[in-house]
């Protein structure tokens, strides 16, 4: 069942186009990989999906609701509700301490302190990363704060995950522990998820793969299944 | 590198970098005036003739009196305080952007040394820009403002010029000491090629020594009228350095113990922080509990100053009042005492709320800067729907919590010095000559004699009352300067939360 759907986007920062018409369904608990060049409007996507930033035209629907027109406010509840966003770093609080990282998220939404780090303590052991409850970001190598921000990003069981070149700043082998766990996590939730990336190893992990260029989508793949596609494998 | 090469490099750069070199040499410019004000007040010529003789030139009892024009451009010193720590606090500003600048330039293969002397350059040129046009201001100003009165009486000491000597050397120290001061402050900070690394701060909980500091300066303020009785006025000269030790030891009390409130109100809002604004400003004050003693130096010394002008003039008006009083009883109904003394205190007064102006102008630099290091871990909140209310929220926590307890402490510590320093007054304990008669025949002084009789007067050692209302006007407009520049702060939130922030660099 379509959850989020995108119809004939269109993004320019000024005289720069970054989405040209794009029209796109997410399922429930579907994985997505986005591919392509870079500078082909891959993050404006994600980002005009999400709602943190509004299409010039086109419309954004989540659950039937038309959400490109709801105020900035409306979005953040939107997001802080439904959605998780994670990006290629970590952007953790580096005053927080790990858990409380996690935590945030379910202490802006009204949950009580104990239950909070409950929870991100259960999150952070899911993530194979427990002993960072107490680290400051400062002292975690990058796929720890990645990990803790996906604990960060899934800790309110979003409904669709946002993920941004979640691994572009990690090596090989560390991105890929990562994105395991980004998939059989989100999976045993049915999170969907909205992977961008422009390496086409990662999109191997998705149920489907969505290769942009110059704004627009310009074939798709079938994850794991698909054959080589548009001379990016 | 050829200093040709150093010198272009340090000027190099964006908008930013502009904006803080600007800030830097406007800072210069207004410590130069400051500097050379205080002294042209010290050039004045001491009048001849006997002591106490005026220099009858000027409108301006300070500057009449030769023995008040000391503590006028002591005064005036005073000032460069708040404006030397709002240069510091403009080094500070768009400090990210120079950071990536000096990584680069370590990338392609600058020593740690030259980075230093390019950042320390960078400074000192400002502030020589800044000072020459202070200089330039000056002069034209004692020009322009060079208008003396119908009896050819001058407001100002424009007629004199401290000697070339000493303008030189104010107009060179000034920046060589910016440069210097940069230098220093980079040593706790490595350039590495691929990126800024800050020395940990200190860590650990803060000691409550500092408190030991205000303790002392209370300490010396309280014997400082028991040692001047027993010595005399030879070693008047002296006491006035213990008071100027006092007072100097009290601020640094106050201005370090700042660090120990943070911490401890940080530990006690992690406590009971139940909202994320309130965890994050908990964190942040624990973390770095030193910001708020660099933040609020400025204010709170010009607090302290304020809190003691306060008490000196709560004894003023005392004795005055007394004054009038015993005038009152003896018949001398419109003896008005000189007020002298009250109208000294107004400048000191104006110069106090000049400094909190220009502490508070400091302090938007360094919430300015404090949104902007942070910019991306913001922005990453905004976008996971983080609204920007919580972030500013907690930013004012992050600033008032530790300000109300150190405002208060500033002002406890600098009243309970004034006070101490100027004692009880103790009025009677004489014979009084009391004109028992309306006004009229008092004022008479051959019909006052059929009046008067001699009565013996009581000695009472009044003491002045704690000017309630004076402190209070002094905290409050502290903290309501602090809540405006905390405003204008968060309007820079909004675009340094803004999404682009994110962009894979
Ligand atoms: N804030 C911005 N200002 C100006 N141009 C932008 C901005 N963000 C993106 N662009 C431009 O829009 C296009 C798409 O960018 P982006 O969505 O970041 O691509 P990708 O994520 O695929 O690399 C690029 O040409 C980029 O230069
Ligand atoms: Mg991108």
């Amino acid at each position: 069942m379509t959850q989020l759907h995108a119809r004939g986007l269109v993004k320019s920062y000024g005289p720069t186009p970054a989405l040209r018409g794009l029209t796109l369904d997410i399922a429930e608990g579907e994985i997505v990989a986005v591919t392509g060049p870079s500078g082909c409007g891959k993050s404006t996507l994600l980002h005009c999906l999400a709602g943190i930033l509004r299409p010039d035209a086109g419309e954004v629907t989540w659950r039937g609701h038309r959400i490109d027109t709801w105020s900035e406010a409306a979005r953040s509840r939107l997001r802080r509700t439904e959605f998780g966003v994670l990006f290629q770093f970590g952007h953790l609080v580096a005053e927080l301490t790990g858990a409380e990282n996690v935590a945030l998220p379910l202490l802006l939404a009204g949950t009580g302190r104990r239950a909070a780090r409950t929870a991100a303590l259960n999150w952070l052991d899911r993530l194979g990363v427990a002993e960072l409850a107490d680290v400051r970001p400062g002292e975690m190598s990058g796929g720890q704060q990645q990990r803790c921000a996906i604990a960060r990003a899934l800790v309110t069981e979003p409904r669709v995950l946002f993920a941004d070149e979640p691994t572009g700043a990690l090596d090989t082998v560390t991105g890929e522990q990562l994105l395991t766990h980004l998939v059989r996590l989100a999976g045993e939730q049915r999170t969907a998820v909205v992977l961008v990336t422009h390496e086409p190893r990662i999109a191997a992990y998705a149920d489907r793969e969505i290769v942009m260029r110059d704004g627009v989508i310009d074939h798709t793949g079938l994850g794991l299944d698909a054959p080589l596609a548009g001379g990016l494998r | 590198m050829s200093p040709g090469t150093l010198a272009r490099l340090a000027v190099a750069g964006n908008r930013t970098d502009l904006a803080r070199m600007v800030l830097t040499a406007l800072s210069a410019a207004l410590a130069t005036l400051v500097v050379l004000a205080a002294l042209t007040v010290l050039a004045i010529e001491k009048p001849p003739g006997p002591e106490g003789t005026q220099s009858e030139q000027y409108t301006n009892a300070l500057l009449r009196e030769p023995g008040l024009r000391g503590g006028t451009a002591f005064a005036l010193l005073l000032l460069t305080i708040p404006v030397l720590a709002l240069a510091g606090q403009c080094a500070r500003l768009g400090a990210p952007a120079r950071d990536r600048r000096l990584a680069a330039l370590r990338l392609a293969g600058a020593t740690p040394g030259q980075v230093t002397r390019l950042a320390a350059l960078e400074t000192g040129l400002a502030s020589l820009l800044g000072a020459l046009a202070g200089l330039a201001g000056y002069l034209v100003g004692r020009t322009l403002l060079h208008r003396p009165d119908g009896d050819g009486r001058l407001a100002l000491p424009t007629d004199v010029l401290p000697a070339v000597p000493a303008l030189a050397v104010v107009v060179l120290a000034l920046p060589a000491i910016a440069a210097l001061a940069t230098a220093v402050m980079l040593r706790g900070v490595t350039t590495t090629p691929l990126g800024v690394v800050r020395r940990a701060g200190r860590t650990g909980a803060p000691r409550p020594w500092p408190a030991l500091l205000v303790g002392l300066g209370v300490l010396a303020a309280a014997l400082f009228e028991p040692v001047r009785e027993s010595l005399g006025p030879a070693l008047d000269a002296w006491l006035a350095l213990v008071v100027l030790v006092v007072a100097i030891s009290a601020v640094l009390g106050v201005v370090l113990g700042t660090g120990t409130i943070s911490y401890l109100v940080g530990r006690l809002l992690h406590r009971y922080a139940s909202s994320p604004a309130r965890l994050l400003a908990a964190r942040r004050l624990t973390d770095d509990p030193w910001a708020g003693s660099r933040t609020f130096a400025a204010l709170l010394a010009a607090l302290v100053f304020g809190a003691g002008a306060a008490a000196f003039r709560a004894w003023f008006q005392l004795r005055d009042q007394l004054e009038r009083e015993q005038n009152q009883v003896a018949g001398f109904a419109d003896f008005q005492p000189d007020s002298f003394y009250l109208r000294t205190m107004d400048l000191v007064d104006l110069a106090v709320a000049l400094a909190v102006t220009v502490a508070a102008a400091g302090l938007i630099v360094m919430v300015v800067e404090g949104i902007s290091t942070r910019r991306r871990a913001y922005a990453a909140l905004v976008a996971t729907g983080v609204p920007r209310t919580t972030i500013g929220t907690s930013i004012l926590w992050q600033v008032l919590a530790p300000v109300v307890p150190a405002v208060l402490s500033a002002l406890g510590a600098g009243y309970v010095i004034g006070r101490m320093l100027m004692g009880d007054i103790a009025s009677g304990g004489r014979t009084e000559e009391v004109c028992r008669a309306s006004a009229e025949l008092c004022q008479d002084p051959v019909a006052r004699q059929n009046y008067v009789e001699f009565v013996q007067v009581d000695q009472v050692v009044s003491a002045p009352g704690v000017p309630l209302g004076q402190l209070a006007l002094l905290g409050g407009g502290a903290v309501v300067a602090v809540l405006a520049t905390v405003g204008v702060g968060l309007l820079f939130l909004r675009s340094n939360t803004a999404v682009e922030e994110l962009r894979a660099t």
